[in-house]
């Protein structure tokens, strides 16, 4: 006998699990199922989107087994179970839903049909299926790969203790997000990961990308939408494992669904970040119940993210989100910045080249030689700052004046100007490099000019 | 009674994943994992086939009871059916059968390793000796999932649908 906390790879949705029931007049059912849910020690609970014979089963006889499947090792574990109960509300029933509702909006599925209810069933045992595989390679002694475990968790352990340090070293905001996704590939190995902050308008914005090229900065997701939408709505860490096992089984539903002449009139959106992503992770950055951000991670490796990560790295978002929350509100002018930020040099030399800047009033949007930019409070903070410099020549500004003035619709408290300032910083790189922002001292940066620059305003494209 | 056509018989002895389910006189169900199968000549029979080392008490239940379900699904897109019967024969698999377990562990590799299940895990499976369980088939169902899961099977058995492009 075994516990089913002992193995909670299998819950993890990356092979299909077979589910068998038998009515009361004795007929034996199978079926597969996407995914098993671990519910506590001694409870797991099946999701149902559909009526099905299972359900209608387990009602009027409750006994059932399922057969699992380790992802990593591909043992045999087999669960006897009895029927116990459906919930169709509560924080079990909430979980499974929004897990499901992830994954359906990457297949164009939202709100074509929901979850009707998580049953929720007793297991009764839980036994290892003896002799389903051959014996392993004999040269890999079992103890010496209990050792690797350990070893692992030390240097995670190691691993996020340097993070943290490198987050309460941070001058500032910028450093602080380029410095965590720096360090989560450099100390844990994770090579793609994005922080998001919220605007104005309830959407998430892409501050600091790592892994993802030059991109990505920018991006945007609304708030309740996919995996990180959904984490910042819930304020509850998610993941996902097996992206591709989980997408190719909506995607049978949805061509089930075409067949039937039900096909979502939705297109398939493509993932965040990685088109080949194989998992997914994403964290709330709290502080109290406030939302400051979501770190989002991504791998093309189906089991990169278990339960054990989304553990420890929660204890890293936490103090991520007090880093942001102190950077936020950090505004005092004259402190000297780290010199990886404040640049390295302020001359604006003048080349022949010209950009135009584009302002698209009604839409508070900037397009750079036809080219779109940036939107909304740091396309009203560039455009002021290319007026002030072309009508006096000023290049030096305060974050204090952007606050005061009322044009930019800056709220009057948590305003996250900082992030503002390095998305704007960000886009400009990418997209216009001769014209850069440079802070210079804390609360205060400079505008380096080095082409000719010409602007046009007009209500709407 | 139902019988099976040719497109499914195909579908049967590709590299699916094949799933065998019994109960016991209390019906208390347990399943195993099958190891390949084959329609008997005429289309109202199947032979399916269970590793000795892991279907002890399937078997047992399979012969004290007779009742028996199979299931089939298509790893690639779960594309899946269900056989349902009653159990004619159990016994042990001759020698001469173990080629069609060994071309079923074959084919089970191919399917699954564009979908990163190693092959050294496939050849792995423990497939022999099996015993071979013969029934007679009853009932067809749609396990797909989706709206018709469950829904009795109508035929003809059709290929897989074209992917939808993604927009990008």
């Amino acid at each position: 006998m075994i516990s089913p906390r002992d193995i909670p790879e299998c819950f993890e949705g990356i092979i299909p699990a077979m589910m068998t029931t038998c009515s009361l007049e004795g007929e034996p059912n199978i079926t597969e199922i996407s995914q098993v849910h671990l519910v506590d020690d001694t409870h797991v609970a099946l999701s149902h989107q559909f009526f099905n014979k299972t359900q209608r089963n387990v009602r009027e006889n409750p006994h059932a087994s399922v057969l699992l499947f380790s992802p990593r090792t591909y043992e045999q574990y087999r669960l006897q179970l009895r029927f116990d109960h459906p919930e169709s509300e509560g924080p079990l029933f909430d979980e499974m839903a929004a897990r499901l509702q992830v994954i359906a909006s990457h297949t164009g599925m939202v709100g074509v049909f929901k979850l009707r209810c998580a049953d929720v069933y007793e297991v009764l045992s839980a036994e290892h299926v003896e002799g389903s595989l051959l014996p392993a390679d004999p040269r890999v002694p079992r103890q010496e790969r209990t050792e690797g475990r350990l070893e692992a968790m030390a240097r995670e352990l190691r691993g996020l203790q340097a993070i943290s340090c490198r987050v309460n070293r941070a001058g500032c905001l910028e450093v602080l997000l380029e410095s965590v996704l720096q360090a989560l590939e450099e100390e844990l190995g994770f090579r793609h990961a994005m922080v998001l902050l919220p605007d104005e308008r309830g959407r998430l914005v892409t501050t600091a990308s790592h892994g993802y090229g030059s991109g990505g900065v920018g991006a945007e997701v609304p708030m309740g939408e996919g995996l990180i939408g959904t984490v910042a709505a819930r304020r509850r860490p998610m993941r996902v494992a097996g992206v591709g096992a989980e997408l190719r089984y909506w995607r049978t539903i949805r061509a089930e669904l075409r067949q039937a002449g039900n096909a979502p009139s939705a297109p398939e959106i493509p993932l965040p970040g990685l088109p080949d992503a194989q998992a997914q992770l994403a964290l709330p950055l709290l502080v109290g119940d406030r939302l400051v951000g979501v770190l989002a991670l991504e791998s093309r490796e189906p089991m990169a993210f278990d339960a054990w990560t989304e553990t420890f790295l929660n204890i890293l978002a936490n103090q991520i989100a007090l880093g942001i929350d102190r950077a936020a509100s950090a505004d005092d002018e004259g402190e000297q910045l780290p010199a990886a930020v404040a640049g390295e040099g302020t001359a604006a030399i003048a080349v022949p080249r010209t950009r135009v800047f584009q302002l698209f009033r009604n839409d508070d949007c900037i397009f750079v030689d036809s080219e779109y930019l940036i939107r909304n409070i740091p396309a009203k903070i560039l455009w002021k700052l290319l007026r002030a410099h072309s009508e006096s020549g000023r290049t030096e500004f305060s974050n204090r004046e952007l606050r005061l003035d009322e044009s930019l619709g800056l709220p009057e408290v948590r305003d996250n100007l900082e992030s503002r300032l390095i998305l704007l910083r960000k886009r400009l790189e990418e997209k216009c490099p001769e014209v850069q922002i440079r802070p210079v001292r804390r609360g205060r940066f400079e505008l380096q000019i080095r082409c000719g620059v010409q602007l046009r305003e007009s209500d709407s494209a | 009674m139902a019988s099976i056509d040719p497109a499914l018989v195909e579908f049967l002895s590709s590299g699916v994943v094949l799933g065998c389910a019994s109960r016991d006189a209390r019906l208390v169900p347990r399943s195993v994992w099958a190891v390949g199968a084959r329609v008997e000549p005429g289309g109202e029979e199947v032979t399916v086939f269970l590793p000795v080392a892991t279907a002890g008490e399937v078997v047992a239940n399979l012969r004290d009871t007779r009742r028996i379900a199979l299931v089939a699904t298509a790893p690639e897109d779960h594309r899946s059916i269900q056989l349902k019967g009653q159990v004619l024969e159990v016994r042990p698999a001759t020698d001469d059968e173990r080629s069609l377990t060994d071309r079923y562990r074959a084919s089970l590799g191919r399917t699954l390793e564009p979908l990163g299940v190693p092959r050294f895990f496939v050849l792995r499976i423990q497939h022999w000796p099996a015993h071979a369980v013969r029934f007679r088939l009853e009932d067809l169902f749609v396990q797909t999932p989706g709206p018709a899961a469950g829904q009795p099977f109508q035929g003809p058995f059709r290929p897989p649908e074209p992917a939808e492009p993604v927009r990008r």
